[in-house]
């Protein structure tokens, strides 16, 4: 996994540059508009991590020149600014991730874990929280390596809630996504697989957490 | 802003200018009233004096008539009927004095004072008091003999004065009265004139007073008469000055906290790399202090940011939209789920099924909701509840926040909207700036906050009560979770 940092405060750069290698990517840095535009020109990568307020070059000019050449890869947009039409503007750029500075740490991470997931899930990939691991593409799902017994309504739920691991998930997206098998689903059926997986997932220590009037929270299990 | 005197000040200024034009118009008009009337006493009774003299002047020269000689001896022959005409005239009684060429008496009433200066000239008026009454003399010296200047007569004929000062002060009546009367109609008729005069700048006043502080637009000029315009055109460009000074002053505050940004990521990544690569020790116990160091500066810059935004007049523009509360409450939420389970907080959401719209700052609303949230996950203990609550209904909908935590006591209620205060023992977290960006939020949008405590006396609730739309609320189906 390549990802590409650009930013130009070098306290920044260099923390966010050792925090990733740490979690086993490879890291390219870059601290102007210029350089970054040159290197993705050239180069490919998994992931760009993009800081909006760039000398020279700014992020925005960047991030357009990037997807005026086709290029797909996930964009993670930093910023200091945090006007409404700044995000707007990043996000009709084609930026698929926004985050404010500051910002911790431990969300950044798991916001560029999923956006590398989604970039690589055109092909078909596992889905792992822990010990459990979903296999988008063959429909199945695993626990420590053992088959779990899910119905396929059952397994529509988990993917949606392992694709947004950590965040909620409201009841209407969980119906969305399981809208078109056969009938509507409606919320109190929602429930009822929701409670079946949790009795499931137990054992393996992933839960699922109800947030009250908002719905469902997949929380990252013990990694293995 | 001490409104108290701010209210009071205006009242006292209204009067003194409206008296002051008065009284500027009022006392000479009422002097020029007083010189008239004394003029108009003395010409009153000029022409009365000279009518009256006229008539007395008749009654000697009559008396005079019947000045007769006969064998050397002086008499005047006045018919009964004639003396009994000059004592009952109308205008009072006459009294007269006939006095010969030696000063002798001849007839009439022999004690009538005589003449100041005997030999002044033929006819001669003069005023004296005659039995303790005023009267008007008239002398009139006649020759004996017709043609001849030898020997004269003296005829004196006196009248009391009552009846012509009576006169006098009869016609003075009547062209005082009337002047009063005109004076006392032009003194109504300023009076009616100076307010409609001060009228623009009575309504200038009430634009101004009625403003709130948020508010520097310039002020209208059309309606103005021409000698306001320069005092409106003066303040507005003094308000634009300030409005510039202001956006300036703003500006400064968001680009300040937007540069602070950018080191305190850096800070607060190498600080948590630092942290994981730290076994527990003293060096750890160092990083977490300087970890919760950086929270609390990031906390601080957002919050100068959210004030910035909140305050008037900013460059931003105002972004009015209709918003449904349910779905800004719900995405805020939303975002404050991760924090609530590091904290150990049941953070939950729960709304009508009637929409709940508004007309507002999305971006301020949510900044709003925001620091609520805040404020809510920061102070209450692990294991604590926070539910959001939108709730619609016809005087216009509600957004609470209440928690179950240590609650705020009555005492502090007030004085938490206020910046940087903070309420003594909530530990060191908080720049206590979050329910005075809440307030200052609230107030552009006309919103009221409450702030009670919550059910069963445990915990806070902070409502904002919107002001409803001016059409009616709207029932929708929009199912919740």
């Amino acid at each position: 996994m390549r990802i590409l940092i650009v930013e130009d405060d070098p306290v920044l750069a260099d923390g966010l540059t050792r925090s990733l290698r740490h979690g086993d990517y490879a890291v390219d840095c870059v601290n102007d508009g210029a350089a970054a535009d040159h290197v993705l020109a050239a180069q490919s990568y998994d992931l760009v991590i993009l800081d909006l307020g760039l000398p020279g070059l700014d992020g925005f000019e960047v991030l357009r020149r990037l997807r005026r050449r086709g290029a797909s890869v996930p964009v993670l947009v930093l910023t200091a600014r945090d006007g409404l039409s700044e995000r707007v503007k990043g996000l009709d750029l084609g930026a698929d991730d926004y985050m404010i500075k500051p910002f911790d740490l431990p969300e950044l991470e798991a916001r560029v874990r999923a956006l590398i997931r989604r970039g690589l899930s055109g092909g078909g990939s596992e889905l792992t929280n822990g010990s459990l691991v979903l296999d988008t593409a063959g429909r199945r799902a695993t626990l420590g390596g053992d088959p779990l017994d899910l119905s396929a309504r059952e397994l529509g739920v988990l993917e949606v809630l392992m694709l947004r691991s950590g965040r909620v998930v409201s009841k209407e997206q969980l119906a969305d996504q399981l809208y078109g098998w056969d009938e509507e689903v409606g919320p109190n059926a929602i429930e009822v697989y929701v409670h079946r997986l949790r009795r499931k997932l137990e054992p393996a220590g992933v839960s699922i957490r109800t947030i009250r009037g908002l719905g469902y929270l997949l929380e990252k299990g013990p990694s293995v | 802003m001490s409104e108290g005197d701010a209210g009071a000040r205006p009242a006292v200024r209204k009067t003194t200018l409206r008296r002051q034009v008065i009284l500027w118009l009022c006392w000479p008009l009422l002097a020029l009233w007083s010189v008239s009337s004394v003029v108009d006493y003395d010409i009153a009774n000029r022409f009365v004096n000279l009518a009256y003299d006229r008539v007395l002047l008749e009654s000697a020269l009559d008396i005079g008539r019947q000045v007769k000689v006969l064998q050397d001896r002086i008499y005047v022959d006045l018919p009964e009927i004639a003396v009994q005409m000059l004592q009952s005239r109308e205008s009072g009684r006459l009294y007269y004095l006939v006095t010969g060429p030696q000063n002798e008496y001849i007839t009439g009433e022999p004690d009538l004072p005589p003449p100041p200066d005997p030999f002044s000239g033929r006819v001669n008026y003069y005023d004296e008091d005659y039995h303790g009454r005023p009267v008007r003399i008239v002398t009139l010296h006649l020759p004996l003999e017709a043609g001849k200047s030898g020997s004269m007569v003296m005829v004196q004929v006196a009248e009391n004065r009552a009846a012509r000062n009576e006169f006098a002060r009869q016609i003075l009546l009547r062209m005082v009265l009337p002047q009063a009367l005109l004076t006392i109609v032009a003194g109504m008729i300023i009076w009616y004139a100076v307010g409609r005069g001060l009228a623009p700048l009575i309504t200038l006043r009430r634009e101004i007073e009625n403003r709130s502080h948020r508010d520097l637009s310039a002020l209208p000029e059309e309606q103005a008469p021409q000698e306001v315009r320069p005092l409106i055109r003066a303040m507005n460009a003094l308000l634009e000055r300030l409005s510039l000074a202001l956006v300036a002053q703003q500006r400064f505050i968001a680009d300040a906290a937007h540069q602070l940004r950018t080191p305190i990521a850096g800070l607060k990544t190498q600080t948590e790399l630092a942290l994981r690569q730290t076994p527990s020790g003293d060096a750890q116990t160092t990083l977490r202090q300087l970890r919760s160091g950086t929270e609390q500066a990031t906390r601080l810059v957002n919050q100068l940011l959210s004030l910035a935004r909140a305050e008037p007049t900013v460059g931003r523009g105002q972004a009015i939209e209709r918003i449904d509360l349910r779905e800004l409450a719900r995405d805020a939420t939303t975002d404050w789920v991760p924090r609530s389970i590091q904290r150990n907080v049941d953070l939950g959401f729960d709304a009508d099924s009637q929409r709940a719209e508004v007309d507002g700052d999305a971006f301020l609303l949510r900044e709003m909701l925001n620091n609520l949230l805040d404020n809510a996950v920061r102070y209450t203990p692990s294991g604590g509840q926070v539910t959001v609550r939108v709730a619609a209904s016809t005087t216009g909908p509600t957004l609470s926040v209440e928690d179950n935590g240590r609650g705020i006591p009555a005492t502090e209620r007030t004085r938490v909207f206020e910046r940087f205060y903070r309420v003594l023992g909530t530990g060191a977290e908080g720049c206590g700036l979050g329910l005075a960006i809440v307030s200052e939020i609230a107030q552009s949008h006309s919103a009221e906050v409450t702030l009670h405590p919550g059910a069963g006396g445990t915990g806070t609730i902070v409502s904002i009560f919107f002001p409803a739309l001016s059409h009616d609320v709207l029932p929708a189906p929009l199912s919740t979770t």
